[in-house]
């Protein structure tokens, strides 16, 4: 079992690949220009964070957008990440009205198999300036939102292709261990 | 595609120590061949596990410097001599907060006092270590400083090709960082393997640059001093909780307070509750991006434990998006009478990546607030609130 996790200068970014080894996975960091080519023979990719905008242009994610786009394994974006999942499946990427640092609650309106078992509501930490909006054009479903963020977790139309905006693999997210073991759980079939 | 690999972390299970010394000791041999290498440590457990892992593998021909910066806390000095000394280092002292205290002279930006507090450091040392013949230094970075570091996206290995410093020219040493993948839980380990005495290993952080990242702003010797002293109160108080905090300690701000607008005061403790804004900015992390912001004081109206007050830092920031800090008055003198500000932080966290703020009872908080208030130049006190992210752990 492999997945690994693309780095894109957060600060958690290597805290995905340690949770994800606790879980019996083999993972390691590798850059965004990487290919799908390069990917021959992972079970399942993880995107982390980052300090930048999707809205100042998609030169830093490399080839992203085309993983996201024809990847066939289950692929799974935190944060950055995750808004970069919700841009190229036509949400819009705004700056948040009031950004959440730190402590968030996160409300659960569809379970799916990522959020099997976390409940109807569970705190998690997140860390971002952005967020994901819905257009009525999106081509995903929003399986959780928070007070003051909309899209706290999005799933692609008919395909394993998710995102969350909180961050799963830190300790203050008592529940990111189950989110994680989800995504795995997924990328086993 | 090894290219695209750019580190290996977390093979927490795998981590073997004893082969690890045998690979680093030969890995150290070879790199400074027949000459002599410097190590600087500061007592924490990085650096000192680092030296005792490169006096293995060169013996004499290490020289070990511990710089005395003016930025220890009180009778810091003689306790890391004695850690180190207890391990057979080869110990010189550099008693040099002379030089520190030039260099931070007049400079209160918390970046531009970590530069000049770098130059300082690899100058002194520079020069120390050339004086003893080293031309390779040996340093104890580890997996977090430098991932951190890196921040954005590059594709270099270690993190001073990424800083894009030449240690030769800058400094005239070649630089060998040996734990560089290493996570704190398996320096720890290896701690225990090299026979690191158990009390030095389990320290708990202490920056580099010491309480310089605490005495926010311009460092001078008053504030310095009134620093060390609320440190000793602080350290000595919260040590008695049981368990102790991951990691506690005191800062200084100068206290000029000012009011904030009933708005914000509103928002954030409710209509009977006051804010203020100190003057001083602090840093934090906001959305991976570095902050560096101000800090809010708050008094609600009736007197609340910390744990119950967490919520309220959203609620302020959302207020006021430059503000990074939100503190808690615990006590303090009418007006502006003191002169300082003490913060008290304490904080509970796995791996320091993400933190937050330890329930401290308010009964404890107030007994450190009446014995820092002693001293007649701390005017006011207050307990820090903030989570990381927004804020970070130290406060520069």
């Amino acid at each position: 079992m492999e997945i690994p996790v693309v780095f894109l200068g957060g600060q958690y970014n290597h805290l995905i690949v340690r949770a994800l080894k606790e879980l019996g996975v083999s993972s390691r960091l590798v850059m965004p220009r990487i290919t799908l080519e390069d990917l021959r023979g992972a079970d399942g990719l993880v995107m982390g964070g980052g300090p930048y905008s999707v809205n100042d242009g998609m030169g830093r994610f490399g080839g992203l957008p085309e993983i996201i786009e024809r990847a066939e394994f289950p692929v799974l974006g935190i944060c950055l990440s995750h808004q970069l999942i919700g841009k190229l499946l036509g949400g819009e990427v705004v700056k948040g009205r009031k950004p959440e640092y730190g402590r968030t609650v996160i409300r659960v309106l569809e379970e799916d198999e990522i959020l099997s078992g976390v409940g109807k509501e569970f705190t998690a930490w997140a860390s971002h300036n952005d967020e994901v909006r819905r257009t009525g054009n999106e081509r995903f479903s929003v399986l959780a939102d928070s007070e003051y963020c909309g899209v706290e977790a999005l799933r692609a139309h008919g395909r394993p292709l998710y995102g969350v905006q909180f961050h799963p693999e830190v300790a203050e997210t008592p529940k990111g261990k189950d989110v994680l073991r989800n995504f795995i759980g997924i990328c086993r079939r | 595609m090894g290219v695209f690999k750019i580190s290996d972390p977390g093979e927490v299970e795998a981590f073997d120590p004893a082969r690890f010394t045998e690979e680093k000791v030969a890995e150290i041999r070879r790199f400074v061949g027949d000459g002599k290498a410097a190590i600087a440590t500061s007592g924490g457990v990085d650096s000192t596990v680092c030296a005792a892992l490169a006096h293995r593998a060169l013996g004499e021909r290490l020289a070990c410097f511990f710089l005395d910066t003016g930025f220890m806390r009180e009778g810091e000095v003689e306790e890391v001599k004695g850690i180190l000394t207890s391990l057979g280092l080869p110990l010189r002292v550099l008693s040099v907060s002379d030089r520190f205290m030039a260099a931070l002279k007049g400079k209160s930006d918390a970046e531009a006092k970590r530069i000049a507090f770098r130059e300082t450091f690899y100058t002194v040392l520079g020069e120390a270590a050339r004086a003893e013949g080293c031309d390779v230094l040996i340093q104890g970075t580890i997996a977090p400083d430098w991932i951190e570091t890196a921040g954005g996206i590059k594709t270099q290995h270690n993190v001073l090709e990424q800083l894009g410093v030449d240690t030769k020219t800058a400094f005239g040493f070649r630089l060998l960082e040996p734990l560089l993948d290493l996570y704190k839980d398996q320096v720890r380990r290896l701690a225990v393997h090299l026979g690191v005495r158990l009390d030095a290993s389990q320290r708990q952080p202490f920056p580099g640059p010491g309480l310089m990242v605490r005495c926010i702003g311009e460092v001078t010797e008053e504030k310095m001093e009134v620093l060390r002293r609320a440190t000793t109160v602080v350290e000595g108080e919260l040590s008695r909780l049981d368990p102790p905090p991951k990691q506690y300690f005191a800062a200084v701000a100068e206290d000029d307070r000012r009011e904030a607008d009933s708005r914000m005061a509103r928002a954030a403790v409710g209509p009977n509750g006051r804010a203020w804004y100190l003057g001083a900015r602090a840093t934090g992390v906001k959305g991976d991006e570095r902050a560096y912001g101000r800090m809010v004081v708050v008094e609600p109206g009736e007197q609340t434990e910390p744990a119950d007050l967490l919520g309220i830092v959203e609620k302020v920031i959302h207020e006021d998006w430059g503000v990074v800090r939100v503190l808690l008055r615990v006590d303090g003198r009418e007006g502006k009478a003191g002169g300082y500000a003490v913060i008290v932080r304490a904080v509970e966290t796995r791996d320091f990546m993400t933190v937050k703020p330890t329930p401290v009872p308010r009964e404890m908080l107030r007994r450190i607030a009446s014995r820092t208030m002693e001293d007649p130049r701390v005017g006011l006190v207050c307990y820090d609130l903030t989570s990381k992210p927004p804020a970070t752990v130290e406060f520069e």
